[in-house]
């Protein structure tokens, strides 16, 4: 190839490479990015040219980069000629046949289409496809690329990157072209500093001042670098960069020379890279061979050189003096800065160093001028930036967006949010040296200054999402043992600093963390950052500092609960199950004992730990279901139908007299301290069932007319038979405990008289007043709020609903009320404002509703109730919503629309949240949060006033059965540890000996679910409609669990 | 070429300096103290250890003394609270990496960790401490390397390789596993490029290098000797 002088050649190779890119053939492309070829896109390009050789077809098959697209990988773009680009996406190597074989007729493979691209701003170029196929979504008509603007990735996905000709084709080297026949470096400059480029390498220093220290710096040589030493975890962005379009980056630097008049470029690349390392060697030789690079470039006497240093891979090397110093042959260790590289770096010479994306950069800027650069971004970081949005997200890959776009849209509209409804915690970005960021601040634009605010840095770009199942600590502690590892050990701070830190942040998470650690930690990171030589050690606490700050609450979890919510710090879990239930049960140990046929055992294990265990197994929302560890293999065991069956078969057989004095014989003796609780709902109960087991005298009071709250007055009858209930508060009552019902505390029984006759107080009182909204025609007869409806029914009271019932609401009540009525014959619609993947109700509870024949209407909210004349309802109105903006739960917000819609109705039932009515606390000393519920210590739960304690549903706002119970139980423990001044929890709770060995070969068989009664069956009737597990089911299941409570196995 | 006079405020003080000086030359200059560890005079500061950290005016940075080059104007705070806080801090630190046990060391009562401590007026230390396992090199006839009490100052290295020439010692490894070997990480003893001249024992702020030969307190170290040297040689730092 001779070398390109003039340009009649130049236009020559354009033309050449164009032909190339949008030949009169059917063009296939396969994206064979590092992430391309990891997802088999080898072996799809290999069966793409055998299909092509065997059948002789005139197509042209090409290797590209990366679209960006990682989660749709293998990505392939085909192309007829005149019609639109189309992007394939998930191809299997099976697929190339059937590709090839519709390409040759015309066609496309409609079922693996993914978007396509009809024109495409190379930036430097466009390039026009045609137009056609409207089935198939525009590019950026897909989530994941809206909004996105490719500056730096306008080449990735869509030319070879081993092929200048094809560069050149979209505008390469032009840029080059036109600096070196403008001939005055110093207006190129000014533009680059009017564009208000800054470094994208994460510390943001406007790149136009760098290059003008550079250019007036007096030298016989100067050094022109880029650092593509990549280190950050979840970073990838330069390797995408440089595998997919590696002559950008070598214009760039080229450019670059000119305007600050070197004649050496280096580029150092971690050796980690080989893909990258290869295409950038193949890139650097064409660019030669073209006359682009090297002596008498295109043929205006510009000498410039690229020389290619692989790194050996230590993260300090990314610092630039660290880097110079691992180029000079040194131990890559930074020195104090002045002096600046700009004025002394390699050899002692005037160096630049950029990093890689920078570089991409500049031939846009020379191309369309620094106004169309500024056009683009925040007023004070302009351009884009591109990201790597990796982790617990659905959609990873490669994002370009302006800068300043907010937070919220990474994640929610680009990420499409948590995996599988997960919870999105947080979002670390910029690698090690970045910060933690809570939900409650994506509304944060991504720019430097915004960034840095919250703590964090944008750093080079990676943005790593965490869901529910990170723990903070931990991340905390992996970033830190990553810097600590990676700490070149010169200054102290950083070296010694960060080894303690580790050590701390270790201890924490192993359950040996104390108060006096986290304010240690914090002064210790405070100290490395404001005390460190570089930027390794200057930026290393940030992820400590921003969890310090942002989730301070799962530090104090660690040290004083000693729990770790997630489940990750191992030393604090029993099992996943186990930290995963409220009332933490051992459930391995019941599991277990059962499979041993020792069901007494069992039953004594259950109660103990659960005092409600028939009503829990039936009504709980067991989360023990999503942390099975099972679920990897085949489905999560079915714990809580283990459990309802081993208190069925006791509470319900004449082993119950007999198993019960077991559990009365475990009563401690009596210490003489009377304990008041009010309310007999499942966090009452616990509470009773465990102080009275410690001793204590106890006396509930309830303002109903028998103990069970909730459960015995807003569970339907289907759900929680009332048999089952009553033994549970009959074992209560036989351990001593005292009700008093039909009595209000506060109202019949004030506060300061309870607190004159007892020790101690407890409140747990449920949440029985409607979240009531005011809308027209809710004063009419027919219009029900939900609890008062479940309450009546279970009371036996009739409630006139009349044949067509609305329901508002997608809660659990709404579902109940929904099939309470369909049980008495009623056609029942649901209205819920939400999509249904938005309901908080139990999903087996909303699929059962359906089956039963409920209707369901979704995002609608109720607009207004109309009567007839006589005051009844006669019909509802409802408001038609559309979804708007992810609030903090990672929801979408409902908008109301205009559109109005009626149905007739004869009566409405509300279940849209309830509240605690707090009458009884006025004038009572308790102070009250502003969301209106009781104020009490995290831990101890006790309230502003001292002995009274609270708990459950009168702390948190309505939740659910075993998070009450999880309060009580708590609540007896602190009751019980203050009032005599020890922990005597350990005392009343039995031990068992019980088989340690997990099963050599996990049971092949599949989960056990309770049989269900048939709809037609169920809706006549109040018959249960879960039937439990008989005894072979339960054995099956207690066989299923893989026993992860066993930390160290006995290997025979 | 004369060079070029700034004035600069050190705690308030209004002093002159010399352009080219750095914080610390120019306050030493001016009989001001602030308290160093890494650094020796004559040697190329580092700023490793950190207790040079100063506080400038205009930025809520702080620098160390010893590398940082004066400006003129500059208002330099050497003494402050937080400044205490963190050189504190930073000589916590210093003990719990490795094992200092004074009552056993021939530096005991002329040891600058020592005496920097006791300035400090530190009696304890809040961190855990590292026991790490650590050799002592006795291989050299005349002299001893204790790695339980380096602090990883560097003052050898840079004795060795700038005074010296001989570029005996070297600091390998990273982080909190860096040490100092001779030659290619061989016994002391076996350095063949090592002329025993014992500047580096001299040079050492603790009892890290030192003469065999002395008990416990008894090891003085001269480096009031390798300072005078540089400045009779007239080698430039």
């Amino acid at each position: 190839m001779p070398r390109i002088q003039d340009i009649g050649a130049f236009t020559a190779v354009r033309e050449s490479g164009m032909a190339k890119l949008v030949p009169q053939v059917p063009r296939i492309a396969v994206g064979m990015g590092t992430c391309g070829r990891g997802n088999g896109a080898e072996g799809l390009y290999r069966a793409f040219a055998e299909t092509i050789d065997r059948s002789g077809m005139n197509v042209v098959l090409a290797s590209v980069g990366c679209f960006g697209a990682c989660f749709q990988e293998p990505l392939v773009n085909i192309r007829l000629p005149g019609l639109p680009l189309i992007i394939l996406h998930r191809v299997q190597s099976n697929d190339a046949v059937r590709i090839l074989h519709e390409l040759s007729r015309g066609n496309i493979t409609n079922d693996l289409a993914y978007c396509k691209v009809e024109e495409w701003d190379h930036i430097t170029a466009k390039l026009k496809y045609g137009r056609g196929y409207p089935e198939i979504p525009l590019w950026n008509d897909v989530p994941f690329f809206k909004g996105q603007k490719k500056i730096v990735l306008r080449n990735c996905g869509f030319i070879n990157p081993d092929d200048i000709e094809e560069y050149i084709a979209v505008g390469g080297y032009q840029a080059l072209y036109k600096v070196l026949i403008d001939g005055r470096p110093e207006n190129i400059l000014e533009q680059i500093k009017a564009s208000k480029l800054r470094g994208r390498g994460g510390a943001g220093y406007l790149t136009g001042n760098k290059w003008e220290f550079m250019a007036k710096a007096k030298s016989d040589q100067k050094y022109i670098i880029c650092n593509a030493d990549e280190g950050d975890p979840g970073a990838y962005m330069n390797r995408n960069e440089i595998e997919s379009d590696p002559h950008s980056l070598i214009e760039g630097m080229i450019i670059g020379g000119y305007v600050m008049g070197a004649t050496e470029g280096i580029i150092y690349i971690r050796a980690e890279y080989p893909l990258a390392v290869h295409r950038l060697n193949r890139a650097i030789e064409q660019a030669r061979e073209h006359g682009v690079l090297g002596d008498n470039i295109l043929g205006r006497g510009f000498k410039f050189n690229i020389e290619l240093v692989e790194g050996a891979g230590a993260f300090v090397c990314g610092e630039e003096t660290a880097l110079i110093a691992s180029l000079e042959g040194c131990a890559g260790r930074p020195r104090p800065r002045p002096p600046f590289p700009a004025h002394k770096g390699l050899w002692g010479k005037p160096t630049n160093i950029n990093n890689v994306e920078t570089w991409y950069n500049i031939s846009p800027i020379v191309t369309l001028g620094p106004a169309w650069f500024t056009e683009t971004g925040s007023p004070k970081s302009s351009g884009t930036k591109v990201f790597s949005l990796v982790g617990k997200i659905s959609s990873t890959g490669l994002v370009e967006m302006p800068l300043g776009t907010p937070l919220r849209t990474f994640i929610y509209d680009i990420g499409e949010g948590g995996v599988n409804g997960h919870q999105i915690k947080a979002v670390q970005t910029g690698g090690p040296s970045g910060g933690c960021i809570p939900p409650e601040m994506f509304d944060t634009p991504v720019d430097y200054e915004s960034l840095a605010q919250l703590g964090s840095i944008m750093g080079s770009g990676g943005m790593v999402v965490m869901d529910d199942d990170n723990c903070m600590v931990d991340v905390a502690r992996y970033f830190i043992e990553f810097t600590h590892s990676e700490s070149c050990g010169k200054c102290l701070p950083c070296r010694v600093g960060l080894n303690k830190s580790l050590r701390i942040l270790s201890r924490i998470t192993e359950g040996a963390g104390t108060v006096h650690h986290l304010g240690l930690l914090d002064e210790l990171s405070r100290y490395i950052r404001e005390c460190s030589l570089c930027g390794l050690g200057q930026t290393a606490p940030n992820p400590v500092l921003t969890t310090l700050r942002h989730f301070h609450h799962e530090f104090e979890d660690h040290i004083v609960a000693r729990r770790c919510q997630a489940g990750v710090c191992e030393e604090l879990a029993l099992s996943p199950c186990e930290n995963s239930c409220p009332l933490h049960m051992n459930i391995p140990r019941f599991l277990q004992l059962y499979k041993e046929n020792r069901l007494d055992d069992a039953f004594v294990s259950v109660i103990m730990e659960n005092p409600l265990p028939a009503s829990t197994g039936r009504v709980c929302q067991h989360p023990c279901d999503s942390r099975c560890r099972r679920q990897t293999l085949d489905e999560p065991v079915n714990m809580r139908e283990v459990h309802r069956f081993i208190a069925d078969s006791v509470f319900f057989s004449d082993r119950y007299e007999e198993v019960l004095k077991r559990v009365l014989s475990r009563k401690l003796e009596p210490t003489g301290r009377k304990i008041a609780i009010s309310g007999a709902g499942p966090a009452g109960l616990t509470a009773a069932f465990y102080l009275a087991m410690l001793g204590h005298e106890v006396t509930v009071y309830d303002s109903k007319s028998e103990a069970g709250g909730m459960l015995r007055f807003a569970l339907p009858e289907y759900r929680l038979p009332k048999a089952a209930l009553r033994r549970e508060i009959e074992l209560i009552e036989r351990l001593g405990v005292k009700f008093i019902f039909n009595t209000r505390v506060g109202f019949d029984v004030p506060l300061n008289e309870l607190a004159d006759r007892f020790d101690s107080v407890f409140i747990s009182i449920g949440t029985w007043r409607e979240s009531w909204v005011y809308q027209p025609g809710t004063e009419l007869k027919g219009v029900y709020p939900a609890l008062l409806f479940l309450e009546a029914v279970s009371k036996g009271e009739r409630v006139p609903i009349g044949k067509n019932v609305a329901i508002i609401g997608g809660g659990n009540a709404a579902i109940d009320s929904a099939r309470t009525a369909l049980r008495r014959g009623a056609e029942v619609t649901v209205f819920y404002r939400r999509e249904h993947k938005d309901m908080p109700a139990i999903e087996e509870e909303t699929q059962a509703a359906k089956d039963e024949g409920a209707q369901f209407v979704f995002l609608a909210a109720p607009h207004r109730v109309i009567g007839d004349k006589a005051g009844n309802v006669k019909a509802l109105e409802i408001v038609k919503t559309t979804l708007g903006e992810y609030d903090a739960s990672g929801r979408r917000k409902p908008v109301a629309s205009d559109e109005i819609r009626r149905y007739e109705c004869d009566s409405v039932i509300f279940a849209i949240g309830e509240s605690v009515d707090f009458d009884f606390a006025r004038a009572s000393g308790l102070s009250l949060k502003p969301s209106g519920t009781i104020d009490v210590d995290r831990f101890s739960l006790e309230s502003s006033r001292s002995g009274f304690y609270a708990g459950g549903d009168v702390i948190t706002g309505a939740s659910n059965v075993s998070n009450a119970m999880a309060y009580g139980k708590q609540a007896a423990r602190n009751i019980d540890m203050k009032l005599m001044e020890s922990d005597r929890w350990g005392e009343i709770l039995p031990d068992f000996e019980f088989g340690q060995d997990p099963p050599e070969v996990p049971s092949p068989n599949h989960r056990n679910n309770g049989q269900m009664l048939a709809p037609v069956v169920r809706v006549r009737s109040n018959a249960e409609v879960v039937m439990g597990l008989s005894h072979e089911e339960t054995l099956d299941e207690t066989c299923r669990c893989l026993r992860c409570d066993v930390k160290v196995a006995n290997v025979s | 070429m004369p060079q070029k006079k700034l004035s600069v405020r050190i705690d308030g003080e209004l002093i002159s300096a010399v352009e080219g000086q750095t914080i610390l030359q120019a306050a030493r200059a001016n009989g001001k103290r602030i308290p160093t560890l890494c650094d020796l005079e004559g040697l190329t500061p580092v700023g490793a250890c950190r207790l040079c950290i100063v506080e400038i005016s205009g930025t809520d940075r702080l620098f160390p003394a010893c590398t940082t080059p004066v400006q003129d104007g500059m208002s330099v705070t050497t003494v402050s609270p937080k400044l205490t806080q963190y050189r504190r801090v930073s000589l916590e630190l210093l003990f719990v990496e490795r094992n200092h046990v004074c009552s056993a060391c021939v530096s005991n009562g002329h040891c600058e960790l020592q005496a920097m401590a006791t300035e400090m007026g530190i009696s304890t230390v809040r961190f855990a401490y590292n026991y790490p396992k650590l050799a002592v090199d006795l291989s050299h006839p005349r002299y001893v390397l204790d790695q339980n009490r380096c602090i990883l100052c560097t003052r050898c290295v840079r004795v060795c390789a700038e005074l010296e020439g001989a570029h005996v010692w070297e600091v390998t490894s990273r982080g909190i596993h860096s040490r100092i070997v001779g030659d290619l990480n061989q016994k002391w003893g076996d350095a063949k490029g090592c002329t025993s001249c014992g500047k580096c024992v001299q040079a050492c702020p603790t009892g890290a290098l030192a003469e065999k030969g002395w008990a416990v307190e008894e090891m003085v170290k001269k480096n009031d000797n390798i300072s005078s040297l540089v400045r009779r040689r007239g080698v430039q730092a």
